[in-house]
């Protein structure tokens, strides 16, 4: 916690800790570089993290705030043939468009009967952004619509709002579906993580590959999305997607479902009848197998989620794709991380400090000293003037300045219904919304329940992503309006319909997908990251983390799996501790078990003094606490 | 009560986290609590998450104690939150000789309590460890004061401890643990997380035998 130097050498530096600079991190502390990982913020996982609803509420608060950057001559710490390189110290064009919307009463009524005076029932949790009005500047496009009992409080820009209002007398009389209050919301704030990218992990993706084979997956558990939903003629309906799905799907007719089986059969492998469709629409290759309306719509929107005019051979690979994933881990082919995507950057963030990485939040690069013969970045300036070598530098893209032709549309909802009610109110859904105007943008939405640990019982989260035609919410609030109700709906009344959204946000996020890693004008060794990209899975990250991991180690082995903590044998011998490895920091040997029958070989020539041998080794290891009877 | 029946007995996985400055001795905490070493030489904590330590709690209880070091590296402070999620105890640690790190205790005690809560919304029960006993100049601690300041800081309680003389390492871990187990009694099970994927587990489902379709 101490305010510390440094030290003033690395081996590789990196800025940022997006999911890319992440991975990037713990493939290098890994295998022995030393590492140096900074960010800006005061946060980890930059625009992949995920925040508490209070944290949320700051972090809307820091887009709008603008950052002076001081411009200080270091010229005094150059050297002989060196010259400096200025990193951008902002990221003001990553996060654009954003709107904030609350429907919900600002206090809970029941409370407010019971106590004078409601607001010391929030002590402690209450942050100091409680008051409405943070929305409501000016320079900020940001509204809030209240319930008829806040008007008074809100400045008149919003005609809306002092519309006479139904909503709570009907809420009275459905005391089973109490809106939670935004008060409420304050205060179980710190229940919900709210991430800023909506992405999921394809159980047999790169990102579930990557993790299983570095042994990072000890950080994080995952929930299974339990089902496929699409949104067809104003309804939602389940797409049936596993074997188990199709014969229980009762939307589906006899010859549908023997349709549907026949074609996924017969999908998996390449044939000459697909190969004489490549280049031409998937959808015509679809329509010409008279599958039918119901079957096209869900293998096209939710199985293979492209568009009309993607091309077969594209389309069937998707396809495959998704049923390839199916089984590994439940019945649909994701998974998402519990708490939230933020901590996937996170766990390889804790398995790079782990092996030596040294971090630091809230603490930037302000520029690069480069070798004027050799176009190497030789060391970097931090945000405290002090000089640090590196032999590698890794940076997000928002630091470079790279250009931003790209934007995905995001929009989150808090809301106090699932889309589709069901048996169970813990189901995690994958939907698709098909364009509502050919060439329109599909909306990918997934809507996360409180066993996710994303949302307090009782709420949902609802995530959607577009790419982005217009601002956020010129793209999705028709989406969101056609699906949820707000105060500003036609038809409040009707308590059993759609769910109610509480409280929302409306963004536009820079895509990455086209940042290149290198070039950009910058020195050989320096590396860029892009930001989180548009698509629903994860293989751009991990491929551009490998990628950069090659090219600073073309020897290493990527993520090799970190030793199980018990597996790791502490040597007592002080003396042979300094001269075998020559780090000198080392105090213990690792012991590397990748198979678990690997106990009974003798792998590492040290001695063991000390093993404890009264702990068998489990099988797994939980690190959430566990009761079993 | 080794190869008891399984059905009788209740077992508990719990994660401890140990923090407190650099070189106040959490390593050596550890090291001395799980496999009874010591080591004269410090040197800075690579490539170990926790360790684990199995606890014959009484003959019906079975605990098994993960106790979560700050990766050497972590110094400044900022920990992920991978490292305090689901923890359900602490022990702040700070070395009596070095009064900088007594200090900083209220900051690490604030930054626990702001990033991991009981499921009932309450701070998890911490202790605090003087460590280095063995090497303290005569009544430099006064126990009433450090009892006052326990009781501010919200710590349950102190022990004076030393991982080189194996001094009430044991007790303060005994201290903890009850109160853990005190804890989890109190509390209602808010949630089955039974449906939770760990990747290592292959789970094969009836799905995946029937083939991908």
């Amino acid at each position: 916690m101490a305010a510390e130097d440094l030290p003033s050498e690395f081996d590789v530096v990196i800025l940022g800790t997006g999911l890319a600079e992440s991975v990037v991190a713990a493939a290098c502390s890994r295998v022995g570089q030393r590492v140096l990982h900074l960010d800006r913020r005061s946060y980890y996982a930059a625009n992949w993290a995920s925040f508490t609803f209070n944290g949320l509420l700051t972090w809307i608060q820091e887009q709008n705030e603008s950052q002076t950057e001081e411009v200080r001559d270091w010229s005094s710490l150059l050297e002989e043939g060196e010259e400096l390189l200025h990193l951008s110290d902002t990221d003001s064009a990553s996060i654009t468009n954003l709107q904030v919307f609350c429907y919900t009463n600002e206090e809970d009524e029941e409370e407010e009967a019971e106590s004078a005076d409601p607001l010391n029932t929030t002590e402690e949790e209450k942050p100091e952004e409680f008051s409405h009005d943070v929305f409501i500047r000016s320079d900020f496009q940001t509204v809030t619509f209240l319930n008829q009992s806040q008007a008074a409080q809100t400045p008149g820009e919003e005609p809306e709002a002092a519309r006479p209002h139904p909503s709570a007398a009907q809420s009275q009389s459905e005391p089973t579906r109490k809106k939670l209050s935004y008060a409420q919301l304050v205060k179980e704030g710190r229940r919900f993580n709210i991430d800023l990218v909506s992405k999921l992990l394809f159980s047999r993706g790169s990102l579930v590959d990557l993790l299983i084979k570095s042994n990072v997956s000890r950080y994080a558990e995952f929930k299974n999305v339990t089902r496929i939903l699409t949104y067809r003629h104003g309804n939602m309906e389940q797409v049936p997607c596993s074997r188990a799905d199709v014969f229980a799907s009762r939307q589906l007719l006899v010859v549908e479902k023997r349709k549907l089986m026949r074609f996924l059969n017969s999908c998996m492998e390449e044939t000459e009848e697909q190969q004489a469709y490549n280049g031409r629409p998937y959808l015509d290759f679809l329509r010409d197998q008279q599958l039918g309306d119901n079957l096209q719509h869900f293998l096209l929107h939710s199985i293979a989620m492209v568009t009309e005019d993607t091309p077969t051979e594209e389309g069937l690979a998707s396809t495959r794709h998704f049923l390839r994933c199916l089984g590994r881990y439940g019945n649909t082919p994701f998974l998402f991380p519990v708490y939230g995507l933020g901590e996937i950057p996170q766990c390889f963030c804790r398995m790079c400090a782990v092996f030596g990485g040294t971090y630091c939040l809230r603490h930037s690069v302000h520029c690069l000293i480069v070798d004027r013969d050799t176009n190497r970045c030789r060391a970097v300036i931090d945000s405290r003037g002090q000089r640090i070598s590196c032999s590698h530098f890794v940076v997000e893209d928002g630091c470079v300045g790279s250009d931003r032709k790209k934007m995905a549309t995001r929009a989150v909802l808090i809301t106090d219904a699932s889309v589709l009610p069901g048996e169970s109110d813990q189901q995690v859904s994958m939907v698709t919304v098909p364009p509502a105007a050919a060439g329109g943008p599909t909306v990918k939405m997934v809507e996360l329940c409180s066993s996710t640990m994303t949302c307090v019982p009782g709420t949902y989260l609802v995530h959607l992503t577009c790419q982005s035609t217009g601002s956020a919410h010129q793209d999705l609030s028709p989406v969101v309006t056609m699906m949820f109700r707000t105060t500003e709906s036609e038809e409040p009344g009707n308590e059993h319909g759609r769910p109610f959204v509480l409280w929302c946000f409306y963004f536009n996020m820079a895509d990455g997908s086209a940042v290149e890693v290198e070039g950009h004008q910058l020195p050989c060794n320096v590396y860029v990251c892009s930001g989180p990209d548009g698509s629903l899975g994860h293989e751009h990250a991990v491929k551009q983390a490998e990628f950069i991991f090659h090219k600073i180690l073309p020897d290493e082995d990527f993520c090799p799996p970190a030793p199980n903590p018990e597996d790791i044998i502490y040597d007592g011998d002080e003396g042979a501790a300094g001269q075998e490895e020559n780090q000198g920091e080392q105090e213990i040997y690792l012991q590397n078990h990748t198979e678990h029958n690997a106990e009974e070989e003798e792998m590492t020539p040290k001695t063991t003094k000390e093993k404890d041998k009264n702990q068998s080794r489990p099988q797994t290891h939980r690190n959430t606490r566990s009761m079993q009877h | 009560m080794a190869g008891g029946s399984v059905s009788e007995c209740k077992e508990y996985l719990f994660k401890v986290l140990v923090i407190g400055e650099l070189g106040v001795g959490k390593t050596s905490i550890i090291k001395r609590y799980v496999h009874q070493l010591f080591s004269q030489h410090y040197r800075a904590t690579i490539g170990v998450d926790f360790a684990l330590k199995v606890l014959n709690w009484d003959s019906k209880t079975l605990v098994r104690l993960q106790l979560w070091d700050i990766a050497g590296q972590e110094r400044f402070g900022n920990m992920t939150r991978v490292y305090y999620k689901e923890a359900v105890g602490a022990f702040v640690v700070f070395d009596v000789t070095r009064g900088a790190t007594f200090e900083a205790v209220s900051k690490w005690k604030h930054d626990l309590d702001s990033k991991v809560k009981l499921a009932n919304g309450n701070p998890i029960p911490a202790v605090l460890l003087a460590n280095k006993c063995d090497q303290k100049k005569e009544t430099s601690n006064n126990a009433t004061l450090m009892n006052n300041f326990c009781k501010e800081a919200g710590f349950l309680g102190w022990f004076e401890t030393s991982a080189k003389d194996n001094i009430n390492v044991d007790e303060a871990a005994r201290f903890l643990v009850e109160n853990i187990l005190a804890n989890d009694k109190g509390l209602p099970y808010e949630e089955s997380n039974g449906d939770r994927i760990k990747l290592d587990q292959e789970t094969v489902t009836a799905e995946s035998k029937s083939g991908c379709c």
